[in-house]
């Protein structure tokens, strides 16, 4: 990795700790009673994340793996600004983000139309802007004949269809997205995904990606995070680290399925 | 319909992200609540003259209240107060219906709240046209003065959203604080001028008049609808030097306490 590139994310001693309380504290009634009680209802605090120290050059796609609750998620809410790092930490972002996840960022009694709208302007797109892009919009999306349906009759295929679409003609510079691939059983937006990242029609903009999907991440990424319980456990080349974390989860899974009888998400071949 | 209605404004707007964002929110917002058809925005316009009909009857028949034009007296306050108290339940609940949005996008939330108060203005427009005919049928004709309603509009507008700001954040923290609203408004319609004379009050116990913000506006507003007199200027000035300090304040509140929306609601 060339050092001389412009560093778009710089996270800086990043840690998150949630409190959480036995009981819930969140009405004026609750609280008062809590200041009455003699036993106080104690707050408990979970470290979703611990440390972490990364940056992400302009350009590069960036992969996030790790195991269910290992603060992936947290992360990326934590670089978009959706809520604050714990004290101490610092985090510097350079460029316009969007998050793109499965299911989210619809208002579901809108039509396609008003969502590209509502979407379009909340990113920076001027009325004039949107309507030169609003028709390769729903070209991409494949969405010409539902312009004007409702989203909550989409497909989830639909409506990542049409999230990344709208996510593409904008002028963000950095692409959150978290598991956005996973659970569309939509054969052609697959392909058109493997598409999207080969023909690097992202050209220029930053792509950090957390995925169980290892397949997209060894064909594209460029550098994997290892997350393990909030914190960075390898930071490496996909071809290094991919197999090895692989291993790691057979392994896993086959102990909890051992102890719990559960089955796990099942894991795409690298 | 709506789509319409609004589409000639859209025209002259000037081409600037901001202010587009927030027209297309209030826009959308404002379909959504009036079903998008045309029997839709009957409702706009059917709850607030139910309630001035009832009030009417109240006040004139079993406490004989004696106001000329009662039913114009009641209707003008009417509009501004339900705007205040639509604007601001709705605000109150911002951050969660607009979640969609803020957990994904880094944009100024701000913008929230100026195109929610934006949108229940529309619904304002349309009382006040039923106003100005039931005005002109009743007999009471419109002075110059009408022309510094905008000023009244614009301080209500400024008003709802400093609240929406204030209650919104209370509420990432106080989940209930939406029934202590609820009780503040019924409250404020009581102490608010709207079916008695302001004046009465002002004479007997001014603080309930200065310190709550919609009685100037609400006073003046008739003062240039109803009775075709320029405002009480300094009764102005008082609202706006408020107006802008709830604004700053809300403003503060807001950006300071509000960052932990998307964790916590």
């Amino acid at each position: 990795m060339a050092d001389d590139r412009k560093i778009v994310i710089d996270v800086e001693n990043v840690s998150k700790t949630f409190f959480v309380r036995s009981r819930k504290v969140e009405t004026i009634r609750q609280r008062a009673y809590n200041l009455l009680r003699a036993r106080k209802n104690k707050q408990i605090a979970i470290k979703a994340l611990t440390n972490i120290n990364f940056s992400v050059y302009k350009g590069e796609f960036l992969g996030i793996v790790g195991h269910n609750g290992s603060g992936k998620s947290t992360l990326l809410k934590i670089i978009m600004g959706a809520f604050p790092a714990d004290k101490g930490g610092n985090i510097t972002v350079d460029g316009k983000i969007i998050r793109l996840a499965l299911g989210m960022g619809f208002d579901n009694t809108l039509t396609a139309r008003d969502n590209i709208y509502v979407n379009g302007t909340v990113l920076g797109l001027t009325f004039k802007q949107l309507g030169q892009k609003f028709s390769s919009i729903l070209e991409f999306a494949e969405l010409e004949d539902f312009v004007d349906t409702p989203l909550k009759y989409f497909s989830s295929g639909m409506r990542s269809r049409l999230a990344f679409a709208i996510a593409m003609q904008t002028e963000a510079d950095i692409y959150l997205m978290d598991e956005f691939f996973g659970g569309v059983g939509d054969v052609g937006f697959m392909q058109k995904s493997d598409h999207i990242f080969q023909d690097r029609i992202l050209q220029g903009r930053t792509i950090v990606h957390v995925s169980h999907q290892l397949r997209i991440l060894k064909k594209h990424a460029d550098r994997i995070i290892w997350l393990d319980k909030g914190m960075i456990k390898e930071i490496g080349s996909p071809d290094d680290i991919l197999p090895r974390y692989k291993q790691e989860y057979l392994k896993e899974k086959r102990k909890r399925r051992k102890k719990v009888g559960e089955q796990l998400l099942d894991l795409e071949d690298v | 319909m709506i789509n319409t209605i609004l589409k000639p404004f859209e025209k002259h707007l000037p081409e600037n992200n901001r202010l587009e964002r927030i027209w297309k929110l209030a826009q959308v917002d404002f379909k959504k609540r009036y079903y998008n058809d045309y029997f839709g925005l009957v409702w706009a316009l059917i709850n607030p003259l139910f309630r001035m009909a009832i009030y009417y009857f109240v006040f004139s028949f079993i406490f004989s209240q004696k106001i000329e034009n009662y039913h114009l007296y009641l209707f003008s306050a009417l509009i501004f107060w339900m705007y205040f108290a639509e604007s601001t339940k709705r605000g109150l609940s911002t951050l969660l219906t607009k979640r969609y949005l803020i957990e994904n996008i880094v944009f100024n939330r701000l913008d929230l709240f100026y195109s929610l108060s934006l949108s229940v203005i529309f619904g304002l427009l349309f009382n006040l046209v039923a106003y100005v005919g039931m005005s002109l049928i009743t007999g009471i004709y419109f002075t110059w003065s009408v022309l510094l309603l905008p000023i009244m509009l614009f301080l209500a507008y400024i008003v709802s959203v400093s609240f929406g700001l204030i209650l919104s954040t209370l509420n990432i923290y106080f989940k209930d604080i939406m029934h202590l609203w609820d009780m503040v408004l019924l409250a404020g319609f009581w102490i608010t001028p709207i079916f008695f004379r302001g004046e009465e009050i002002l004479s007997r116990a001014p603080i309930l008049l200065y310190a709550n913000p919609m009685s100037g506006i609400i006073i003046n507003a008739r003062k240039v609808l109803l009775f075709g007199e320029l405002p009480d200027w300094n009764l102005l000035l008082f609202s706006s030097v408020y107006a802008l300090v709830l604004f700053l304040v809300g403003r503060f509140f807001f950006l300071k306490y509000s960052h932990k929306a998307v964790e916590k609601l």
